[in-house]
């Protein structure tokens, strides 16, 4: 979506430990451990300032608030997005892992359970994180949107498996035990490649 | 006359109900027992002998007899009916020159109205712009939100007087709350790139919760683009097409138009009663079934060939002939049910898919046919048990005497039988004479009228849309249910119904994929079935009762699958209580409910003329 | 595929770097290792070193660990798997001369197994690690179980179809497949397509063992209803941890396979190298060294074989260096241990062909009991275990393969008319079948469709609304295999009746739960009692010749020397 001749980078300013929200219109985007820093793009490539700026963008044209938060001590999706949702304002969370993989989560649901869920981080592109923060914001709303088709591919196996489990076990290793999670400001910035 | 077990077998197009019972010397009947069966083959042919011996076998069983005490099975002469379904649109929205987005996108940005000429964005900050007038910006596909701003606030400060936006993306929400200067801005134009550039135009956002009001006006339009009275009268249907929109986009060209034109949907011919009428599908159900009512009794209908009513009752005509291979020559349409209904349709020459509800015809139609092989069926179940067999009765006649056996119930009855296709009738006098009639339209037209205004792509979700009630999962530990009741629950709801209109299966909820609410789908169910089933109760009622006079009722019994719906019941009782009718789901027997009158009726018949 | 391309960079590249980049292969993802992990497939400093310990009849010490410190899977292999007599004896042989047994013609199968019964997950490791992909294919050649190799088939349809599955199942069946396996799309269709497979399967050749891959509960009541004829999916890990995260243990497991054998039905388990590190709970262990404890824990539950040979995750050996040689090895260790081994090759696994050829050269070669579990009876897209190795479009390649090393790869080329009249008596027999038990109807034009159908495209659409109210009739009135032969005899299918009838009598013999067992055409069970495995060097063994190597010398089209303007098939 972005224009060809710029890219944008994020940083993300820790602003304090992350507490539970008052706003029924928030969604909280709760990041995995090393996203936006020990990486910096999907499993395909697709920066996180871009995976940010567009999940953020579907919850602001649903006129919805967003929060977003880092969470340090696992890199479980299901655990980051549950507690992001327990976090959330509205009960509602969408969470991230670095390699893409994303889950909207509600606060009481079980743990294991999810809203929707994108398991395949090699089909996921900036139009489908925009659509995974819009129909967020749209739960939020307590309206119904239909869920974000989900892609399939037998071919993604073959190129995608080994690289999946690499980039799994990288964000295992940035797990700080005993570290809460905090709040962030997605600080982005136009660079001109 | 000694004591003799006799059976009866009612085959119906889904089941096959059994009903035995010993009727002694004197003709007193007492009722052993009962038994339901998958209804093998197609109602009427040689295949239901092996659910028909099925179900004897079973009643048997459950009753302790033997086959070797059998005297005799009785089964029904089948209703001679087969029904068939067709649809067809019969009005269509045109928009000529990318006149007007009209779509009414879920999020559009500011509020206000602006009137300009369309330009491009990528030509805004070119040179030799006209910056003396207001500009509406065009946003093709690929503009990134945070750049369509960005540009935007530069030429404002550049002294270019920008005054609305049109964009391909989702982003309307996102580019104004990024703009220096407040504008309405409209989105998700998906065929962005046909918008005439250069032309006059005018964007109008109303603020949440409202609707426009100055393009949806025609002489708000006058004003807007300085219309001479000839010129307002040709806007008049964009103005029509926009009301109840939060936003729209219109476009003055030279010869651009909103048409909202009927389809020539053909003449249908009804032939009865020793005349020919002719109708006009365009004009309506009403104009359709008044003419049919003078046609009494029909003896065929014919669609104008060429024309979509030629092609809706081919389509009937071929089903049957599947069905009964009957040539499709020889197949009558003795009866045909119209409803108007109306039709979610994406109008054509929309610039962003924009849908509107266009008007539609659906038809049931019946034939009669002369193919039922019961006969045959008997001989087999005969051959099979080694018992005699044999056709003891008309179906409806059957019925009639079946629900005389509902407690509170005297003669003169009738009975009506909800089915999938057809919408029988019967009377029973207090002579004991009885008239069976049968209208087209019953159980599938319900579902395909649900199917069609929801817009459900899924027949199992129509399907269970009305066969059950409604609820809205209001959070994962409480739903609303239809009359507005809320239920808690203990263990959180599956996450695939969270906030959603869900109907209530036996199965568990079941979500139903629309964006209406609760009470519109409600609204759309019940109207359904009130325009085929208590429209079709009082016509069939009115063929059966004597001159035509409802009031010459007295008891009405509901009967057969339908009987059990969770509304249904109550909808004919009210339809019919003003014509002081006692009307109610039959209990045969006082136990059996609405299920087994034909199978007792047979009984009973055989009882009072031992064959 | 929506895989982004590496950025390209300024640099001025090569004509022939270009097309070498733009071959398939370069379509696939390798990475290197990361032994600390446990990404790495078998070759790993952190693996354990083997050790035993007996004390009064229980082993104490495993592979470096006290009882004390063992998880359960060391809990249940030490108490289950390892022959307590004989491990400390076995683990004294040197392991270069247990790899030597292996190879070595002159030494007998029996001879190995007595050793390897008594090993520990690290010494078979140890073991195998000495052995390069050859060596690894001659134990095989030697150490398979069932001396005749066969294959197994996949048949499934993107929609369910069950007049598909039924064509694609006979064909299948014909062609050669042992068994027959499917899933599904829409789970609740089960039944119905559970049926269709194993009267597919009965028409195509009688004997053909049929499965449905389901959770555990239903796939196990199709089978004691006596609609399918074994069972496969029961998953098995290799670490504590992935159990446990499956709310499951070596105990549970094995309770399950104790359920199938009950009722004397075949099953085995499924595991592979790669499935603990792919959810990130490798322990820091090698992908082979944990499917050595699966493999160990299979055998200690005491079902007669594996499935393995990494399976759904072969995506991770497959991009690690020496990933398929492991692979390979871990085939060759569930022979070993005298399990039935359905080997693999059976997931999508390469855009190369000629890749995806190579990697299936470890098990072609020597034979195993199933050298696909399975081969995609279907075109990959209707393909509902998410692709396999080798489909449809192969039987030709595959066919010729086996033509050209003159080796039995268990499939056969069949002439067209042949197949064109199994695919419809298939149809038609399910069409009564389905009229019989009074389910929703199959036309004429399916039948039509599914003699000359591809894909489920090929095919009208079903009513699904109606297809899922007969597969619940199906379990709502308990419709059993026995139901299925009543009403194959009352439609006048009496010998395809007679064929199922026979395979459920297998139900009361129980000599499917023999180790590797299959049914030969007249219904004779094969397996390691009867048939077993007497590999013993050059001349001896299974060798392909006489009446099955001239079915295998035919192809599509081969040039008759009789008149060679002619071709003969």
């Amino acid at each position: 979506m972005a224009t060809p001749a710029t890219e944008r980078t994020v940083s993300l300013r820790e602003t304090g430990p992350a507490e539970r929200g008052s706003r029924p219109d928030e969604v909280v985007i709760a990041l995995s451990p090393a996203f936006a820093g020990e990486f910096t793009k999907t499993i395909v490539d697709l920066p996180h300032a871009e995976v940010l700026r567009q999940l953020l963008a579907g919850i602001e044209e649903q006129g919805v608030t967003a929060r977003v938060v880092r969470v340090r001590d696992t890199a479980d999706l299901a655990a980051i997005s549950h507690l992001g949702a327990k976090l959330s304002g509205s009960g509602i969370a969408v969470g991230v892992l670095s390699r893409g993989t994303a889950m909207i989560h509600q606060k009481d649901l079980p743990r294991l359970s999810n809203l929707e869920l994108f398991p395949q981080s090699p089909l996921l592109d900036a139009e489908v994180f925009r659509k995974i923060g819009s129909n967020a914001a749209r739960y939020a709303k307590g309206e119904s949107p239909e869920p974000v088709p989900t892609r399939n591919d037998q071919m993604a196996r073959p190129r995608w498996q080994a690289k999946a489990a690499l980039l799994h076990l990288k964000e295992f290793d940035c797990i700080e035990a005993d570290r809460g999670p905090v709040e962030v400001k997605p600080v982005f910035e136009l660079s001109h490649a | 006359m000694d004591t003799r077990l006799v059976v009866g077998v009612d085959v119906g197009n889904s089941t096959t109900e059994a009903c035995l019972a010993r009727v002694g010397p004197d003709g007193a009947v007492t009722y052993l027992g009962t038994a339901l069966k998958h209804t093998t083959g197609v109602k009427g042919t040689p295949e239901n002998a092996d659910g028909a011996v099925a179900a004897v076998r079973e009643v048997l069983a459950r009753a302790g007899a033997t086959v070797g005490e059998l005297h005799t099975v009785l089964l029904n002469e089948a209703t001679p009916v087969i029904s068939g379904l067709a649809m067809e649109t019969i009005t269509e929205t045109i928009i000529t020159e990318s006149t007007m987005i009209g779509h009414n996108p879920a999020t559009p940005g500011g509020e206000g109205l602006g009137v300009g000429v369309t330009v491009p964005i990528g030509e805004l900050l070119g040179d030799g712009r006209d910056s003396e007038r207001p500009v509406i910006v065009v946003v093709p596909h690929g503009w990134d939100f945070d750049d369509v701003a960005a540009t935007l606030n530069s030429a404002v400060r550049d002294g270019v007087d920008v005054v609305a936006a049109v964009l391909a993306g989702d982003d309307a929400v996102l580019v104004t709350n990024r703009l220096e200067k407040r504008i309405p801005v409209v989105d998700e134009v998906a065929a962005v790139e046909k918008v005439p550039v250069g032309m006059l135009a005018a964007v109008e956002v109303a603020p949440p919760g409202r609707t426009i009001r100055t393009l949806s006006n025609s002489y708000g339009l006058a004003t807007v683009f300085a219309l001479d009275p000839a010129q307002t009268r040709q806007v008049s249907p964009v103005a029509r097409a926009l009301t109840g929109n939060r936003s729209a986009v219109v476009i003055r060209t030279p010869t651009g138009d909103v048409t909202d034109r009927l389809i020539p949907a053909g003449v249908l011919e009804l032939r009865g009663a020793g005349k020919t009428l002719r109708v006009e599908v365009d004009a309506g159900a009403d104009a359709i079934m008044d003419t049919l009512a003078r046609a009494q009794p029909v003896d065929d209908v014919h669609g104008e060939p060429g024309t979509h009513v030629g092609g809706m009752l081919a389509q009937v005509r071929d089903t049957m002939t599947d069905v009964t291979g009957q040539p499709a020559s020889e197949i009558a349409i003795h009866d045909v049910l119209a409803v108007d209904t109306i039709v979610p349709a994406e109008v054509r020459g929309g610039l962003a898919g924009e849908v509107a509800l266009e008007h539609a015809v659906a038809l049931a139609a019946m034939v009669s046919t002369d193919r039922s092989r019961m006969q045959a069926v008997a001989d087999q179940v005969a051959a099979e048990l080694g018992s005699s067999a044999g056709v003891g009765g008309v179906e409806g006649a059957m019925a009639v005497r079946g629900a005389l056996t509902t407690p509170g119930v005297d003669r003169p009855v009738a009975v009506i039988d909800l089915g999938g296709g057809s919408t029988d009738a019967a009377l029973l006098s207090a002579s004991g004479e009885t008239t069976a009639v049968h209208v087209a339209g019953a159980g599938e037209l319900v579902t395909k009228l649900i199917a069609s205004e929801l817009a459900l792509d899924d027949r199992e979700v129509a399907e269970n849309v009305k066969r059950y009630p409604l609820g809205k999962v209001e959070s994962f530990y409480h739903l609303r249910h239809e009359d507005g009741t809320v239920e808690f629950v203990d263990e959180p709801l599956p996450p695939h119904v969270f906030a959603r209109v869900v109907v209530m299966t036996p199965d568990g909820l079941v979500p139903v994929p629309t964006r209406h609410t609760l009470d519109a789908v409600r609204r759309v169910r019940r109207e359904a079935k009130r325009r085929v089933f208590c429209v079709n109760a009082v016509r069939a009622l009115r063929q059966v009762a004597p001159q035509g006079n409802l009031r010459a009722l007295d008891f009405v019994v509901l009967l057969g699958g339908s009987a059990l719906d969770f509304e249904i019941p109550d909808m004919i009782a009210d339809a019919l209580a003003p014509h002081g009718i006692v009307c109610g789901t039959g209990n045969i027997h006082g136990s059996e409910g609405p299920r087994n009158a034909v199978a007792s009726g047979l009984v009973d018949a055989y009882a009072e003329e031992p064959g | 595929m929506t895989a982004t391309q590496p950025a390209p960079s300024n640099r001025r590249t090569s004509r022939r770097t270009e097309i070498l980049d733009s071959r398939p292969v370069n379509l696939d993802g390798f990475v290197e290792e990361w032994p600390e992990k446990g990404l790495v497939a078998m070759e790993s400093d952190f693996d354990p070193r083997p050790s035993v310990r007996v004390e009064d009849g229980r082993i104490v010490e495993l592979d470096g660990r006290a009882r004390a410190e063992f998880d359960f899977m060391d809990t249940f292999i030490a108490d289950h798997a390892i022959d307590v007599a004989t491990t400390e004896a076995s683990m004294a042989i040197p392991s270069d001369e247990i790899a030597r047994m292996l190879i070595d013609p002159g030494v007998s199968r029996r001879d190995v197994l007595a050793v390897t019964r008594g090993l520990t997950p690290a010494k078979i490791l140890d073991v195998v690690k000495l052995m390069n992909v050859v060596e690894i294919m001659q134990g095989m050649q030697k150490m398979r179980a069932r001396r005749t190799p066969a294959n197994q088939g996949h048949s499934t349809s993107a929609r369910d179809n069950p007049i598909q599955v039924a064509a694609d199942a006979a064909e299948g069946a014909l062609r050669g497949f042992a068994e027959l396996e499917t899933t599904l799309g829409v789970v609740r269709y089960a039944p119905l397509v559970a049926i269709a497979l194993q009267v597919g399967a009965q028409v195509g050749r009688g004997g053909v063992l049929t499965q449905c891959a389901l959770e555990e509960a239903t796939e196990l009541e199709l089978g004691m209803r006596g609609i399918t004829a074994y069972a496969e999916t029961i998953s098995i890990y290799g670490t504590e941890s992935v159990f446990v995260d499956g709310d499951d243990t070596p105990w549970s497991k094995a309770f399950l396979a104790s359920a199938y054998a009950s009722r004397g039905i075949k099953m085995r388990f499924t595991s592979g190298t790669g499935s603990e590190v792919q959810m990130g709970n490798a322990e820091g262990k090698s992908m082979l060294y944990l499917e050595i404890r699966c493999i160990l824990m299979a055998k200690g539950a005491g079902v007669q074989g594996l499935q393995n040979g990494s399976i759904s995750c072969i995506g991770v050996p497959g991009a690690m260096p020496g990933g398929i040689r492991a692979v390979a090895a871990e085939n060759l260790v569930a022979s070993m241990v005298d399990l039935e081994c359905a080997s693999g090759n059976d997931q999508s696994f390469s855009h190369s062909a000629m890749r995806r050829t190579a990697r299936l050269m470890p098990q072609l070669l020597p034979g195993t009991d199933f050298v696909c579990s399975g081969y995609s009876g279907v075109p990959n897209a209707d393909n509902m275990f998410a692709g396999s190795n080798f489909d449809t479009d192969d039987y030709d390649d595959w066919n010729t393969f086996q033509r050209d090393l003159q080796v039995d790869g268990g499939l056969r080329h069949v002439r067209e008319d042949v197949i064109l009249q199994v695919r419809e008596k298939a149809a038609r027999a399910l069409q009564a079948l389905f009229e019989y038990l009074d389910l929703p109807p199959i036309t004429d034009a399916e039948v039509e469709a599914a003699v000359y159908a591809n894909s489920s495209n090929d095919y009208p659409l079903r009513d699904v609304l109606a297809d899922l109210k007969g597969a619940q009739s199906v379990m709502d009135r308990g419709v059993t295999g026995l139901d299925l032969v009543k009403g194959l005899e009352a439609t006048g299918f009496t010998d395809v009746a007679e064929n199922l009838l026979t395979v459920l009598r297998q139900r009361v013999s129980g000599d499917l739960l023999q180790t590797s067992a299959i049914l030969t055409p007249a219904f004779v069970p094969l397996s390691a009692i009867n048939d077993a495995n007497d590999y013993a060097g050059p001349g001896t063994g299974y060798r392909l010749q006489g009446e099955r190597w001239e079915e295998l010398k035919k192809l599509r089209h081969v040039t008759s020397a009789t008149n060679p303007e002619t071709e003969v098939s």
